[in-house]
């Protein structure tokens, strides 16, 4: 217990080094690319787009506002896709400095989780102008946003770690997990509106903790939707136990990584 | 002068090698279900260390290949926490294991020396302050603005020893003089060395060079696979390494 607050302090004590970290990620990931920053607004632009096409095109859904519901599910899951997905290597990846100085390793998922989430708040600028072509009024939960936001941020830290610890000890974690992953994007519903959940299944749907994040963002952002006070506990209860769980996990077996890196 | 600067109490350091590991999740779950039990052999890299160097001080560590030196200094500077025993650092520690830990050749060299300091724990406003001081000491001038990947290996190695020098350290780990650059930087590389010496930095050294260790150190521990061999004295240690 005392050495998980430990931890957190040493955390803190090289909030340098993680800006240094992001700064590197942000400036590395940008360099050569034609479009550089705007691409990460138009990388959800354009995923949307052709998302529109298929479903309401192709697949007839008519959903009110189907533009700003695609929008908002896909740029919340690229944040938790992005963060963890890039996580599960992190350690990994970091060996030779592991290896050769002292750092508080957590520092590394923590710093994916940062980007993303810069990357995020920059997506956010087009997903509002795109409301304002199309006619979607903001919702009277906007408050709401920074308390998902950290949620949410929570929730893929704390994945995060139990995963970059993991595959430090078990180097296919990596490749089960984006499996995984790929399920539990279809399992949550980021293109298709809810209704078409046929009724059998949904309590499997409501027990994915993706489901009423992306409900409480979509509530914040635009609709309006039924038990707001329930979803947001839930959002609450996932985020949390992610967190403790990540952070317990990692606490136990970080001493031990750097044997196996 | 009391708290000595590093106490290293009764130090062991085990790896477990397992035979047939399984690495991945899916052998694992196989190797279980198959009731299979996982022998481990245990390598003992270090074993019932004890000593302390005092503030100042410089203690040279010599020993053949695989004796365990650098694990030593690994557990000193936090990167190993020791199997059994206790270490107590009073001090900051700038490693100089590898040069250049974390640098990335897409940034600048000015990135580099930010991101470089932050890793050895840095504040902002430290690195500021002793910016100017690496840029001179490595002589790079306007190629500090340059991606690392413009630079020769000289260069980068002189980086290196500039950001971890300038950091100011109270304890400094030398893993073996790298050859850092041309005849001239390193006589600079030695004057900086024996300057630390005098303004009382402890200094951890290894070294496969008797006539260094002689000249430089106050103390040798001889590390003999994994034990404490011999500890004291550099002139008779040194004699007696070298009548093996």
């Amino acid at each position: 217990m005392a050495e998980a607050l430990k931890e957190a302090v040493e955390i803190i004590k090289y909030k340098e080094l993680l800006r240094n970290l992001v700064a590197r990620d942000i400036k590395v990931r940008y360099k050569r690319s034609v479009l550089g920053f705007l691409w990460v607004m138009l990388n959800p632009l354009l995923m949307m787009l052709i998302l529109n096409m298929v479903f309401s095109g192709l697949f007839g859904i008519s959903t009110k506002n189907f533009t700003a519901y695609l929008l908002s599910g896909i740029i919340l899951w690229s944040f938790f896709s992005q963060s963890t997905s890039t996580s599960v290597v992190s350690f990994l990846g970091n060996s030779n400095l592991i290896k050769k100085v002292y750092i508080p390793k957590a520092i590394f998922p923590l710093s994916v989780v940062v980007s993303a989430m810069i990357n995020f708040i920059f997506s956010l600028v087009p997903l509002f102008i795109i409301f304002f072509i199309t006619g979607t009024s903001v919702g009277p939960h906007l408050y709401l946003l920074p308390a998902i936001l950290i949620m949410v941020a929570a929730f893929s830290f704390g994945i995060s770690l139990i995963l970059s610890t993991l595959t430090v000890f078990f180097h296919d974690a990596q490749y089960i997990y984006e499996v995984l992953l790929l399920a539990w994007m279809y399992m949550t519903p980021i293109f298709y509106p809810e209704s078409i959940i046929p009724q059998k299944f949904i309590s499997i749907f409501h027990l994915n903790p993706f489901y009423y994040f992306l409900s409480i963002f979509r509530a914040t952002l635009y609709m309006d939707i039924p038990a707001i006070p329930e979803k947001l506990f839930f959002c609450l209860l996932f985020s949390l136990t992610a967190l403790v769980t990540g952070w317990f996990l990692y606490n136990r077996y970080k001493d031990r990584i750097v044997f196996y890196l | 002068m009391n708290e000595p600067a590093i106490k290293i109490s009764n130090v062991s350091v085990k790896y477990r090698l397992a035979k047939e590991k399984p690495k991945t999740l899916q052998e694992y779950v196989i190797h279980r279900l198959k009731g299979r039990r996982i022998d481990y052999e245990d390598f003992w890299a270090l074993r019932a260390i004890i000593f302390e160097v005092d503030k100042g001080e410089t203690l040279g560590i010599i020993g053949h290949n695989g004796a365990g030196k650098s694990t030593l200094l690994k557990v000193v500077a936090g990167v190993l926490k020791p199997t059994d025993g206790n270490v107590k650092v009073t001090g900051k520690i700038a490693p100089l294991i590898e040069l250049g830990a974390g640098f990335d050749m897409e940034l600048t060299g000015k990135e580099n020396i930010y991101l470089n300091a932050s890793i050895l724990g840095l504040s902002k406003k430290e690195i500021d302050r002793i910016f100017n001081n690496v840029v001179e000491f490595s002589e790079l001038g306007e190629f500090i603005h340059s991606p690392l990947k413009s630079y020769s290996s000289g260069m980068i190695s002189r980086l290196g020893f500039s950001i971890a020098t300038e950091v100011d350290p109270e304890i400094l780990i030398i893993d073996e003089i790298l050859a850092v650059g041309d005849e001239r930087f390193n006589k600079k590389c030695m004057e900086r060395m024996t300057g630390f010496k005098k303004s009382g930095i402890t200094i951890l050294f290894v070294s496969h060079s008797m006539d260094e260790i002689k000249r430089l150190c106050d103390r040798v521990l001889w590390l003999d696979h994994g034990r404490q061999r011999m500890f004291g004295d550099p002139k008779s240690i040194t004699e007696e390494y070298q009548k093996l």
